[in-house]
């Protein structure tokens, strides 16, 4: 994977420390009032998250770009969908 | 691995809290006072650990430490080297140098550092779930980040000074050398000082975290060529004591009570 | 509150909740109570998903300053806590009362026995579709209180969600409406992470 096909952030939402279902409810807080092609970066200690984060990305429309785990955190990069909420 | 440092800047004091967030379980070093016990046990928790062991890396002379008080909240061992067992009024599990204490994937080495103080270690820390080389080394006030620990510190009681200055300052310079210096160049160092402490000497970097290797090359006092020149320029370099130390080093050795001056504001 | 003074609670209605991790907690547990994980940051938003509000909650939680936390989180939340355990579990047990254990499992366990067990997921509709065990029935967490009746008294059941959060919370209130329950560690992380199958077929009503 080549960094120029991972575009930078345009906001990050630190979820750390957060349990299930917070880091996706506060993602779904976040992207809310976004223009579509805003990329969100949205980090999360929660071992669950690697299930709940694409699926709520499928069921929301915003595409799952890249995501990639450091020392415990999984870094998820979220770009906002034509038709998301 | 889960490793925070935790800086209380009043006092330029780091203490640490670390473990495996697969097994849940983490080890607690050098708590203040300060902070207190329920701020350790909340981090701990937010971070989704169980406290299973307290550490200290040696007698603290310059804050008041909670170590027992949150070996007794949380029912895990406070841990001290085994040298400090003939120094402190109150139980302890011992540590042993060369001792590895396992939590989870996590691994805690005990390095007998003397110099400081007559019990002090360093902590060698190993994340095996990235690697099997150790990673970080938890240097307490043996190495500072570009300074050294005071090895003038005494209780001003005789009968408990296990070791004069001269030979403190000697030990500390061989415990640096020879036990800190020869790990690998990439460990990272966490000192229980930084900045503006009185733990150490002028050249004390307000950095809390250096490397071996750049240590090794640029702390001023271990390019002495010999302990008695290491000695001297410590003492040049040192700065004044540090506030109230003779009191707060009786109270962490357990031979005086704490004044519980806080119980009334409560 | 001592353990007698929660066993009356809890005879008049109460809720113990205990906030100690899965593993100590399906260990042993006071009988009926329902579990979740702590931490300041969302304990009360996650509370407020799950839990009903008219009913009183005993805190069990260990050590003592998360209980103390706990109570005051919930309590600012608009959750009734009647109290909270002192002495946590030690002194439930001096005090000579029984206690129950959750079964454990993990998704080895549950690939090779998915045939004798039903298998509920807790999570959310869209989770469910996006991949879940084949044949798994779904009941989202924050229905599971209101819904309890649904799940079958005569069947041994394997609760399961992202990881255990969720799926523990449920576990524990199942087993406190007398379910044959265990709990999936690792859950469909775990699954998927192992490369079992899994259907995309929507929700078994």
């Amino acid at each position: 994977m080549t960094d120029e096909t991972i575009p930078a952030a345009d906001s990050v939402l630190d979820a750390r420390g957060q349990l299930c279902p917070m880091p996706i409810i506060n993602a779904a807080k976040a992207m809310r009032g976004k223009p579509p092609g805003h990329v969100l970066e949205l980090l999360a200690t929660d071992r669950g998250s690697l299930a709940d984060v694409p699926a709520w990305a499928e069921d929301t429309g915003n595409e799952l770009l890249a995501h990639r785990e450091e020392d415990g955190v999984y870094v998820f990069l979220l770009r906002k969908g034509e038709e998301a909420a | 691995m889960i490793f925070k440092q935790i800086r209380h800047e009043p006092l330029a004091q780091a203490s640490y809290v670390l473990g495996c967030a697969r097994a849940r379980e983490g080890v607690v070093v050098d708590p203040i006072e300060d902070l207190g016990v329920d701020f350790y046990v909340l981090e701990a928790a937010d971070l989704g650990l169980d406290i299973v062991a307290v550490l200290e890396t040696h007698v603290h002379a310059d804050f008041v430490s909670c170590a027992r008080e949150l070996a007794e909240t949380t029912g895990a061992p406070h841990r001290l080297h085994e040298a400090a067992r003939g120094l402190v009024r109150y139980d302890l599990v011992p540590l042993a140098d060369g001792e590895s204490i396992r939590v989870g994937q996590v691994e805690i080495r005990v390095i007998h550092t003397p110099g400081h103080t007559p019990e002090h270690c360093a902590f060698l820390v190993t994340d095996h779930a990235r690697a099997d080389e150790p990673w970080c080394v938890l240097t307490g006030d043996s190495l500072f980040v570009g300074d050294v620990g005071r090895p003038d510190l005494l209780v001003g009681d005789q009968a408990l000074d296990v070791m004069d200055e001269g030979e403190r300052a000697a030990r500390q310079f061989a415990s640096i050398r020879d036990r800190l210096f020869t790990l690998p160049d990439h460990v990272e160092v966490f000192p229980n000082h930084y900045g503006g402490s009185t733990c150490g000497g002028v050249n004390m970097s307000g950095k809390p975290a250096s490397t071996i290797g750049f240590e090794r090359r640029f702390n001023l006092a271990l390019r002495q060529p010999d302990a008695e020149a290491f000695a001297r320029f410590v003492r040049e370099t040192a700065k004044p004591f540090p506030d109230d130390y003779r009191r707060i080093k009786s109270i962490n050795l357990g031979l005086t009570a704490r004044q519980k001056a806080t119980e009334a504001t409560r | 509150m001592t353990p007698d003074e929660v066993a009356a609670a809890v005879a008049g209605g109460a809720v113990v909740l205990d906030l100690r991790a899965p593993r100590p907690f399906a260990r042993e547990h006071l009988p009926g109570a329902v579990t979740m994980q702590f931490n300041r940051a969302d304990l009360a938003d996650r509370a407020e998903l799950v839990l009903p509000r008219d009913v009183p909650l005993v805190i069990h939680a260990e050590p003592e300053p998360i209980a103390r936390v706990a109570a005051e989180l919930l309590a600012g939340a608009g959750f009734r806590v009647a109290g909270r355990l002192d002495g946590g579990l030690a002194a439930w047990k001096a005090a000579g009362r029984p206690t129950v254990e959750l079964p454990l499992l993990d998704v080895d366990a549950l690939r090779a026995r998915l045939d004798a067990l039903e298998v509920l997921d807790v999570r959310e509709p869209f989770e469910f579709r996006h991949g879940h065990i084949p044949g798994a029935r779904l009941l989202p967490s924050g229905d599971a209180w209101s819904r309890l009746e649904e799940v079958p008294v005569d069947r041994a059941i394997a609760v399961v969600c992202g990881d255990q959060t969720r799926s523990a919370a449920v576990a524990s209130m199942l087993q406190r409406a007398g379910r044959d329950v265990r709990l999936v560690m690792g859950g469909m992380v775990d699954w998927l992470e192992r490369g079992y199958p899994v259907e995309r077929e929507p929700a078994r009503v």
